[in-house]
């Protein structure tokens, strides 16, 4: 994967090679639009917020240094536009949660669910939007560290490349959502 | 909620995974003991299984497609040049077989990382210093003649087309170019095109190859 990904990033840095960026963006266009989704609660500004990244990096790829991941490099991408675009519109992530949190994933989890039995279907859908409404509850640090954390399964020390804090301030953002989630979801 | 903050501390201190083995064992221990302690340690662990678990959202479809359709326009010639650097010998094969088929010459001029190249007679006067092309008084040119990075002076005559990429072409009084003259890009695009598709087979193996 790694050397895939070198030699794509070379190819579009030396040749401009559109064909080779279009190989990187299905690389990593899932988990892009996943940070995305859980970060915005919205299935239509994840998609905005995720194609921006890609835009972004492609633009500044010249700035982007070989030796450290290019996942990183890209996920710190969509973390700040998604924290920026939530700052922008602040007084409604909380009070908005709710309408948030179910908006987008009804779209696509109907999408993913369909290929699964009816009564799952139901069981996934209900369960999904209910943690992601929870998810959305959470100020925008700690839901941005929970969401690479649990949801990419991300180490601490990559995290803290991500979103350019020092590890122990991820940790305490971590520990700060995952008391917040405790809390809401105990009675699961 | 944890008996008290110390344990609340260590209960994230566990989840992290951050405990060495002697903490670990009082943990235990201690879990074992508090009823509040134990209810807290499974209240997290079930919220981060919820979350954990919440399915993996897939980015919708022509995603990719939508990202393409957004990029800047690329600068063809550019990109050109750029790829003639790098892959000199893959345009000297994929020309040779252009040339071997079209029944065209050629000269490669290889001048300080600027290529000049011709494509026509070979009855033409290169001069690598200047990056001249020069078409002698009394010279008939039998077709086309393409020159790339390259001043171009016709003395002599060319029965077909001139086409100038990247350089200028001088009409001296006495010369004659039967057919068009052009100092186009496209025509650069056009050589290419043709070269590609004639020499498809050649070209995908040197690129196999390259990337390796
Ligand atoms: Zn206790």
């Amino acid at each position: 994967m790694d050397a895939v990904v070198k030699r794509l990033i070379r190819a579009i840095k030396k040749e401009e090679d559109q064909d080779a960026f279009a190989e990187l963006v299905d690389l990593y266009k899932d988990k892009v639009f996943q940070i995305a989704y859980r970060m915005t609660g919205n299935s239509y500004e994840a998609q905005d917020m995720a194609q921006e990244s890609f835009l972004r990096a492609y633009a500044n790829l010249e700035s982007y240094d070989e030796k450290r991941k290019f996942s990183t490099w890209l996920f710190r991408i969509t973390t700040n536009l998604c924290i920026d675009r939530l700052r922008k519109k602040k007084p409604d992530y909380s009070l908005d949660a709710e309408l948030q949190g179910t908006e987008g994933l009804t779209g696509y989890s109907q999408v993913a669910a369909s290929e699964k039995l009816p009564e799952e279907q139901v069981v996934t859908m209900e369960m999904q939007e209910w943690v992601q409404r929870e998810i959305s509850y959470l100020p925008p640090k700690h839901r941005s560290a929970i969401i690479l954390r649990y949801i990419e399964g991300l180490p601490i020390k990559q995290i803290s490349e991500i979103l350019d804090l020092p590890a122990n301030t991820v940790k305490t953002h971590i520990h700060r959502g995952r008391e917040a989630l405790r809390k809401r979801l105990k009675d699961a | 909620m944890a008996c008290n903050k110390k344990y609340e501390t260590q209960l994230h201190k566990y989840l992290d995974g951050e405990m060495i083995e002697s903490e670990r064992t009082e943990f235990y221990n201690h879990l074992d003991a508090c009823e509040e302690c134990a209810a807290h340690y499974k209240e997290l662990k079930k919220a981060v299984m919820l979350v954990q678990s919440s399915s993996h959202i897939e980015a919708p479809e022509g995603f990719t497609e939508s990202v393409m359709d957004r990029l800047p326009v690329k600068k063809k010639r550019k990109h050109w040049k750029k790829w003639m650097r790098q892959h000199p010998i893959l345009i000297a094969a994929s020309l040779f077989v252009f040339l071997m088929t079209s029944s065209l010459l050629s000269v490669w001029v290889d001048q300080s990382g600027e290529e000049l190249t011709v494509i026509g007679s070979q009855d033409v006067k290169i001069d690598r210093e200047n990056g001249m092309v020069i078409v002698p008084e009394g010279e008939i040119v039998e077709g086309d003649l393409f020159v790339k990075n390259g001043r171009v002076e016709v003395e002599g005559e060319i029965t077909g087309d001139l086409t100038v990429i990247n350089g200028e072409q001088y009409l001296a009084s006495a010369g004659n170019v039967s057919g068009e003259i052009e100092e186009v890009d496209q025509a650069l695009e056009w050589i290419w095109y043709h070269t590609k598709r004639i020499t498809s087979d050649v070209f995908s193996f040197g690129e196999e190859k390259n990337n390796e």
